[in-house]
C-alpha cells in the first residue's frame, strides 16, 4: 500500500482547491463588479474638464468593455472564457490578461524565492547560532538587531538601501532593470536591494522563531540523552534539536510565502520600480479592471491551496508519526 | 484633442528644448534618455480611447499632432505645411499638411486620413470618442459636428456654423489614423480595441521623431530614432539612440535615480531643488506652468449658508495669506493667483483685479469685520469681536481634499491654522481621489433618480456635504475659455454650484464671432477676471512652478512653458 493514504488525500485536496477556487472567483467578481465604482471612473475628472457628458461618456467606456451587461451574463461569459483559457481584456493596461500575467509574473517570482530562500537560510542559521550562544554577547546582538528588523518598515528600508548603496556608494542601479537578462549575474546583482528589502523583515522573524524552537528542543531530555550518549555537539544540535524544532519553523516560513504571494511584495516592488503582479493587481483595483483582479485573486488563491497543500504533505516526512487518513 | 493639447503644454514634464541648428558641429547621434515618471502607467497606444495625459504623452513619441507652440507661445508647424488659414467669417478652417508625410507601409499621409479619422472614428457612434466635445458646436439647440471636407491630397477643410475663436487648437492637437489599416475594424469595436497594428503603433512611419519598441505595463516605455522622420531630414534629428520613459512608484526613488545618475531627466519636488542644485552634474530649471491651487466654497444647500454670500467669501478669501503658501509650501515656486489665467497667458490682466489675499486684502481683523456686518459676528464685552454662526455658537467648516498630496495637506493645514486665527474651526477630511470624485464633487438633485454629475444644477448637493475643497486645476494659456465649464451655469465641472447670469454671457461672447477681434477678447477675458476676482466664487491660491533636472550632458535645453515643443533637438554632449 505505500502511501496510498497520502495520494488520496492529495487528490482530494486538489478537489477542494478547485471548489475553493471557483468560490473566491465569484465572490471576487460579485464584489468588484457590484460595487459602486466604473472603469470610466478614473478618467471622469479628465471628461468633465474638457466639457463632457460624464454620464454619457461613462456609458459608452462601459460598454466598451462589457461591464453595462447584467451581472450574471458578465459572470457566465467570464466563466465560459476562463475555461477556453481566455482570461479576458485588460482594458487599463490594454493587452489580454493572460499575457500581462505571462510577462509580469517572473518579477514577482525572482523576488519572492530569492527573499525567502535569503531570509529562510540565514535566519535559522542566525537563530540556531543565538539560541546556542544564549545570553552571550553574539545572542544579545542577534536578538538587537532581529527586533529592529522586524521594526522596519520595508518600503523606508528600501529607500535607505537606495539612498546609501546607489546614490552614495554607487554599487547598484537605482531601481530594477528588466532589459537585464533573467539568468545573469547582472540581474541577481539588480535583485540584491530588493532582496534584502523584502526577506529582512523575514529573516529577523525566522530569527526569533528559530532560537525560541531551538531553545526549547536544547532544554528537552532526549537531547539531554544524546548528549549523556556522547554524541557530539553538532550531532546533537543538528539532528536532534533542529529536526524537532523545524515543524514549526516550516509553518511559518511557508505562510510567509502564502502572505507575500498575495501582495506582499506589493512596497518593495513600488520602492525598486519592479513591474510584479503586486503592482499590476494594485493598479487593477484601482482602475476597477476587474478581469485583472480576478485573474491575479485566481492565481493566488490556487497558489496559497497548493502552498498548504505541500505544506500539510511535507509535514509526513518532517515528522512520520503526522498520517491524513 | 483637447487632451493632447493639455499634454503639449504640460510638456514642461518632458522639458526641454533646442536651441535649433547652430550647434550642428556638436550634435550628434547617440545615448538612451531615460525619463524618470512616477505619475502612473499609460492606459493605451491606441490613443482615440485614452482618456489620460500619458497615453498621449506616450504616443506623442511616434505620432506629431499638426502643430504646437513655443515658449513665446508662437505657433510652430509640425506636420503642416504653412499654419491653418481661417476665412474671415471666422467659420472655414483649411488645413494643408506636407506632402512628405509617410505611413509604415511607405504610402502618403493624405488629408483623406484626417478626415477619415474625425468622420469616421472620432465622430462616429460606434466608438465613442471621449473627447468628441471638442468637436461640436451648438446650433439652434442643437449639438452638431464640424463638417471635415477633403480639397485634395494635401488639403482639407473644416466648417462650422458657428464662431469660436479658440477652435484652431483644437485642430492643432489632431492626429490621423491611417484609413489604410483602420477601415478593417470599423464598427467593431472590440476589434479596434485589440488591433494589434494599433496597439502597437506599427503605422507610424515617419510621423514621429521616434519608433515604438516596447511597453511593459508598470515599467517602461521604450522607443528608438526614427531616422526617416519628417522633421530630420537636414538636421538628423532626433539625436538620441533610444527615448525610455521609466515608471518609479515614489517621487523619492525617482529623485534617487536622477542623483545616481542612472536616469537623464524627472520632476523635482520644490524642497528637493536647493539640494539638486548643488550637484555639479545636475542642471535644475524652474518653468511656468498654467496650473493652479485653488480653495472652492461650496454654493450648494450642503454647503455652510454663509458662503453664497460674497461678503463672506471674500472675508474667507481675505483671512489666507497667499505669500506664506507661496514662500513657504512652495518655497518660492509658485505666485499668488487671483484669476484662472496665468501671467504667461497673452489673455492675463492685472487691471481691475482685487487681490484677496495678499497686502492690504490680506486682512483678518477686516475679516472678522466682514463677517460681523454679513450678521455671522458678535462684540464681546470688551468690544472685539468675535465670528459665530447663525445658532450663535462657533463656526465650524468642512475643507475637504485628497490624501497622498503632500503640498496639498500642508496647505490644507495651513489654511486650517489661518481660519483658526479669526475663530473659525476647520476639520479637515482627507480622502482618496476617488472618494473626493464620488461622494463630494460629483452631485444630483435629492429624491431623484438622476445620474450623479459635477454639476446637475443648483437644486443637486453631493451625497456629503462641505464647505471648502482645496484642488488644482489647468488653463489653456493660449485658450483660457475652457475653463468655463468650471465657471458658468451649465459648466460640466461646476461642482461649486456658483451660478452668475454675467459671467454665463461672457464666456459665450469669448466663444463668438465678435471676438475674433483679439482686442475685443482680452476685454471680455479681463472682465471675467474682474468679476471672479471680486466675486470669489473660488478662492485662487497659486499658480504653481515646476522645477525639472537633467544630467547636465544634455544639451539643447531652453527652458519655458512650452519646453518639450522640439524635443526632437535635443542630444547629449
Amino acid at each position: 500500500m505505500g502511501k496510498s493514504w497520502l495520494r488520496d488525500y492529495i487528490i482530494k485536496r486538489l478537489i477542494y482547491a478547485v471548489i475553493i477556487a471557483w468560490g473566491i472567483v465569484t465572490i471576487t467578481f460579485v464584489l468588484v463588479r457590484v460595487g459602486p465604482s466604473s472603469p470610466a471612473d478614473k478618467y471622469l475628472a479628465n471628461m468633465a474638464a474638457s466639457g463632457q457628458d460624464v454620464s454619457q461618456i461613462t456609458t459608452a467606456i462601459e460598454a466598451r468593455y462589457g461591464v453595462d451587461k447584467p451581472i450574471f451574463e458578465q459572470y457566465a461569459d467570464y466563466m465560459v472564457n476562463l475555461f477556453q483559457w481566455d482570461w479576458g481584456w485588460s482594458f487599463s493596461t490594454s493587452m489580454p490578461v493572460i499575457d500581462l500575467i505571462k510577462t509580469h509574473w517572473i518579477y514577482s517570482f525572482q523576488l519572492i524565492l530569492l527573499s525567502s530562500l535569503f531570509a529562510a537560510f540565514l535566519g535559522i542559521l542566525i537563530g540556531i547560532y543565538s539560541a546556542v550562544k544564549q545570553y552571550t554577547k553574539i545572542d544579545y546582538t542577534a536578538t538587537f538587531l532581529s527586533f529592529i528588523g522586524i521594526s522596519i518598515p520595508n518600503f523606508w528600508l528600501g529607500v535607505m538601501l537606495i539612498l546609501l548603496f546607489s546614490v552614495k556608494l554607487g554599487l547598484f542601479k537605482a531601481y530594477y532593470d528588466t532589459t537585464l537578462p533573467l539568468f545573469s549575474l547582472e540581474n541577481l546583482k539588480a535583485l540584491v536591494l530588493p532582496v534584502i528589502t523584502l526577506g529582512t523583515g523575514m529573516l529577523a522573524g525566522y530569527v526569533r522563531y528559530t532560537r525560541s524552537a531551538m531553545l526549547d528542543n536544547l532544554r528537552k531530555g532526549f537531547v539531554t540523552t544524546a548528549r549523556a550518549k556522547g554524541l557530539p555537539e553538532r550531532t546533537v544540535i543538528g539532528k536532534h534539536a533542529f529536526r524537532n524544532a523545524i515543524l514549526p519553523l516550516f509553518t511559518i516560513i511557508m505562510f510567509d510565502l502564502g502572505s507575500i504571494v498575495f501582495g506582499g511584495a506589493y512596497l518593495t516592488e513600488i520602492v525598486f520600480g519592479i513591474p510584479g503582479l503586486g503592482q499590476i493587481s494594485f493598479n487593477a483595483i484601482f482602475a476597477d479592471d476587474y478581469p485583472v483582479v480576478v485573474a491575479v485573486t485566481l492565481i493566488g488563491t490556487f497558489l496559497i491551496l497548493m502552498i498548504n497543500l505541500i505544506t500539510d504533505v511535507a509535514y509526513t516526512y518532517l515528522d512520520p508519526r503526522i498520517r491524513y487518513d | 484633442m483637447r487632451k493632447t493639447r493639455v499634454f503639449t503644454a504640460l510638456s514642461l514634464i518632458l522639458v526641454m528644448l533646442s536651441s535649433g541648428c547652430t550647434h550642428a558641429e556638436v550634435e550628434q547621434v547617440g545615448g538612451i534618455f531615460v525619463e524618470g515618471q512616477s505619475g502612473g502607467d499609460a492606459e493605451t497606444l491606441n490613443w482615440i480611447l485614452a482618456a489620460d495625459a500619458a497615453s498621449f504623452s506616450y504616443v506623442g513619441h511616434t505620432l506629431d499632432t499638426l502643430a504646437n507652440y513655443n515658449n513665446q507661445l508662437e505657433i510652430h508647424l509640425l506636420c503642416l505645411a504653412k499654419d491653418v488659414e481661417v476665412s474671415p467669417d471666422g467659420l472655414v478652417y483649411t488645413i494643408t499638411i506636407r506632402d512628405d508625410l509617410k505611413w509604415s507601409d511607405g504610402s502618403q499621409v493624405t488629408a483623406e486620413d484626417y478626415v477619415y479619422t474625425l468622420k469616421n472614428l472620432m465622430f462616429s457612434d460606434w466608438l465613442n470618442y471621449p473627447y468628441k466635445n471638442s468637436w461640436q458646436e451648438d446650433v439652434d439647440g442643437d449639438t452638431v459636428f464640424v463638417t471635415p471636407e477633403v480639397v485634395d491630397d494635401t488639403t482639407f477643410t473644416i466648417t462650422r456654423q458657428t464662431v469660436d475663436p479658440e477652435f484652431v487648437y483644437i485642430i492643432y492637437d489632431l492626429i490621423p489614423y491611417p484609413k489604410y489599416i483602420t477601415t478593417k475594424y470599423e464598427g467593431d469595436v472590440e476589434a479596434f480595441t485589440q488591433a494589434p497594428e494599433l496597439n502597437n503603433l506599427t503605422y507610424t512611419g515617419n510621423l514621429g521623431p521616434y519608433k515604438f519598441v516596447e511597453w511593459i505595463r508598470n515599467d517602461r516605455y521604450v522607443v528608438e530614432r526614427n531616422p526617416e522622420y519628417y522633421l530630420g531630414k537636414d538636421s538628423g534629428a532626433p539625436y538620441f539612440e533610444r527615448y525610455v520613459i521609466k515608471l518609479f512608484g515614489t517621487s523619492a526613488t525617482i529623485q534617487a535615480a536622477l542623483e545616481a545618475g542612472d536616469i537623464t531627466y524627472c520632476g523635482i519636488e520644490p524642497d528637493k531643488v536647493s539640494k539638486f542644485k548643488s550637484l555639479e552634474s545636475i542642471n535644475v530649471y524652474t518653468v511656468p506652468t498654467a496650473s493652479y491651487t485653488l480653495v472652492g466654497y461650496n454654493h450648494r444647500a450642503n454647503g455652510w449658508e454663509g458662503l453664497k454670500k460674497t461678503t463672506i467669501r471674500q472675508a474667507l478669501s481675505m483671512s489666507i495669506d497667499k505669500q506664506v503658501i507661496t514662500d513657504k509650501v512652495y518655497l518660492g515656486f509658485a505666485e499668488p493667483a487671483f484669476s484662472f489665467i496665468p501671467m504667461t497667458s497673452p489673455w492675463y490682466t492685472d487691471e481691475g483685479i482685487a487681490k484677496y489675499g495678499v497686502e492690504v486684502l490680506y486682512d483678518k481683523q477686516k475679516a472678522i469685520e466682514l463677517f460681523y456686518q454679513a450678521g455671522y459676528g458678535k462684540k464681546r464685552a470688551d468690544g472685539t469681536m468675535e465670528i459665530i454662526d447663525k445658532d450663535d455658537r462657533l463656526l465650524k467648516l468642512i475643507l475637504v481634499t485628497t490624501t497622498g498630496g503632500g503640498l496639498a495637506e500642508d496647505i490644507a493645514f495651513l489654511i486650517k491654522q489661518e481660519l483658526s486665527d479669526v475663530g473659525i474651526e476647520v476639520e479637515l477630511k482627507l480622502v482618496p481621489w476617488e472618494t473626493l470624485v464620488r461622494n463630494y464633487l460629483m452631485n444630483k438633485v435629492p429624491g431623484t433618480d438622476q445620474e450623479s454629475r459635477y454639476n446637475n444644477g443648483p437644486e443637486a448637493v453631493s451625497d456629503e456635504p462641505w464647505d471648502l475643497v482645496l484642488m488644482g486645476f489647468g488653463t489653456d494659456v493660449l485658450a483660457p475659455s475652457g475653463s468655463g465649464i468650471f465657471f458658468t451655469t451649465e459648466g460640466g465641472l461646476n461642482f461649486f454650484g456658483y451660478f452668475n447670469t454675467e459671467i454665463d454671457k461672457l464666456f459665450k461672447r469669448v466663444r463668438s464671432k465678435e471676438a475674433l477681434d483679439k482686442e475685443v477678447r482680452q476685454q471680455i477675458y479681463a472682465e471675467i477676471s474682474r468679476i471672479l476676482s471680486e466675486e470669489q466664487p473660488v478662492d485662487f491660491l497659486v499658480f504653481r512652478r515646476s522645477n525639472v533636472g537633467f544630467q547636465k550632458n544634455v544639451k539643447g535645453i531652453e527652458p519655458g512653458i512650452s519646453m518639450g515643443y522640439n524635443y526632437y533637438l535635443w542630444y547629449f554632449e
